[in-house]
């Protein structure tokens, strides 16, 4: 079973294509990960991408490829794999949150995408 | 498989079936007592797991997609003893009407098709009700007409309705698990005594991963009592067995016509009958989320999934969406409709399939007992995805018609 911890939401995946989108949140960052149908059951894997949210009530965000976890969407083939990111991921969120905590002015790591809603 | 037949498989000779180790427990039990581990699972596998625990005398498969895989998992469970008999059939129609004879005998049979197979066989599957044979087909949609596709559709599920089977209609893969084992227990209460359906959006469901919570196979379903029917099951053992239980019924003269009509009705009652079950067992025939609401959704299958987000998305933005799920769609949930909506102003049908089978069973519902303006839409076929700004699209053009 994948992580339940700093899991936000878990809901059908908007697009409509079917599947699954789990969202991590830790302060700010967070972790997207889809589980979309596929043809054969041994194709289904995750589309994970790291994402940072809006500072807002409504939970949007946008992916953020700026960190040191990953510069572009990732793929994990099992469920092993992506509950080993997500324990990295974590970790390293509420540290960079205490980084940015230390900086003058929080920089923007963040660019525009079709993703976030 | 007996032990004689395992051995001619290449079983050892002490083996034993596994389905002979597991404990029987009362449906309550299963549906409501017993602990449960969360599992992240396909439909099909979910289906597996109900496969496992539902006391199966009998699976008869016939390949096509979406359904085959499931219909693999279950030969993979007839290896390991859970299922009595299993065998690969020689077409639809064949299947449908081995299931039949099957159920006739008085065993737990099942069987699973999608789109073109279902319609293939609707044959025999329009004969079951009659017959009043128990029994479980899971029915993954498909496209069923020309272009062919093989992605979601469920316009298959309007060729059921008006049958006398029982059809539930499962929204995901917890659904998937839940809905076939609650189904052999209706099925095979004497004041019901008929065949049920258990459909599902192919693909999404089947062929997507989702969590499921599901008790330890150790446990499962009581079997079968075939005497314990309103049409007592054929006994094989004392020849000749009587297919009709009143031959007059199979000519064709004025008395046979009116037996027909009665033996109809009968049929008819029995759907209604199966609702005290269903809600007992599936916890209610709808749920509803926001009661009271003046904006409604009516959904079922997979549209309900992606209604729950349309609802979440306007519950951010301040407004109160209602969400009627629809579980069971034979019996028809009236009542509970009519109740739910009773408040509501615009209601939004969102489907699967090009005829707007549910729009149409809901205006018949709600024709004379409600003021809501029912939206023709929002629908979506052949394989079309239907994104969540679509139902949210329909709900903001609903509110512009009617203030």
């Amino acid at each position: 079973m994948v992580i339940q911890e700093n899991l936000l939401l878990q809901r059908v995946q908007p697009d409509g294509q079917g599947g699954i989108q789990l969202l991590y949140k830790v302060n700010q960052y967070g972790v997207s990960a889809i589980s979309r149908p596929q043809e054969e059951i041994f194709m289904i894997h995750w589309e994970v991408d790291v994402i940072k949210y809006h500072n807002q009530p409504n939970i949007a965000f946008e992916p953020c490829h700026t960190t040191e976890l990953a510069s572009r969407p990732l793929r994990f083939n099992n469920d092993k794999s992506l509950n080993e990111f997500l324990e990295k991921a974590f970790k390293y969120f509420a540290e960079l949150e205490t980084l940015e905590q230390l900086l003058p002015e929080s920089r923007d790591t963040t660019r525009k995408s079709e993703i976030g809603r | 498989m007996s032990n004689l037949t395992a051995q001619a498989e290449g079983k050892p000779k002490d083996w034993v079936p596994k389905g002979d180790l597991q404990k029987v427990v009362t449906p309550e039990q299963m549906f409501f007592e017993l602990p449960r581990e969360k599992l992240f699972i396909t439909g099909s596998e979910a289906a597996r797991e109900a496969i496992r625990r539902a006391n199966v005398d009998v699976a008869i498969s016939y390949p096509i997609t979406p359904q085959s895989e499931t219909m693999q998992q279950a030969g993979y469970l007839y290896d390991d003893g859970y299922i009595k008999e299993y065998y690969r059939g020689e077409e639809e129609i064949g299947v449908m009407s081995a299931m039949s004879g099957a159920s006739r005998a008085g065993v737990r049979c099942l069987t699973a098709t999608a789109g073109p197979g279902l319609m293939r066989g609707l044959e025999a599957i329009s004969s079951w009700p009659g017959a009043r044979v128990p029994l479980v087909l899971l029915d993954m949609c498909r496209v069923i007409n020309t272009p062919l596709a093989i992605q979601p559709d469920n316009i298959e599920m309007s060729f059921l309705l008006n049958t006398g089977l029982l059809v539930l209609h499962a929204e995901n893969q917890q659904d998937f698990y839940d809905y076939p084992l609650a189904a052999f227990m209706v099925s095979e209460e004497v004041d019901v005594t008929l065949p049920a359906v258990v459909s599902t959006d192919g693909f999404f469901v089947t062929h997507a991963r989702g969590p499921v919570e599901i008790p330890s196979e150790e446990y499962k379903l009581p079997p079968r009592d075939g005497w314990r029917s309103a049409v007592p099951a054929m006994d094989n053992e004392n020849p000749p067995a009587r297919l009709s239980r009143d031959a007059p019924i199979q000519k064709s003269n004025f008395i046979s016509y009116h037996m027909h009509a009665s033996w109809q009705q009968e049929v008819f009652a029995a759907v209604e009958r199966s609702a005290k079950y269903f809600r007992k067992y599936l916890n209610g025939l709808v749920e509803v989320i926001n009661p009271g609401a003046e904006d409604f959704i009516i959904a079922s299958g997979s549209a309900v999934s992606q209604a729950r987000e349309a609802v979440r998305q306007e519950g951010e933005n301040g407004r109160t969406v209602g969400l009627v799920k629809v579980k069971c769609l034979r019996p028809f949930p009236k009542a509970e409709i009519i109740e739910a909506v009773k408040d509501a102003k615009r209601i939004l049908i969102p489907e699967f399939n090009q005829a707007g089978w549910m729009q149409k069973e809901v205006c018949s519902v709600l024709y004379g007992r409600s003021k809501a303006i029912i939206s023709d839409g929002p629908r979506v076929f052949g394989g079309m995805t239907m994104p969540t700004e679509m139902i949210l699209e329909w709900l903001e053009e609903a509110r512009k018609r009617t203030p």
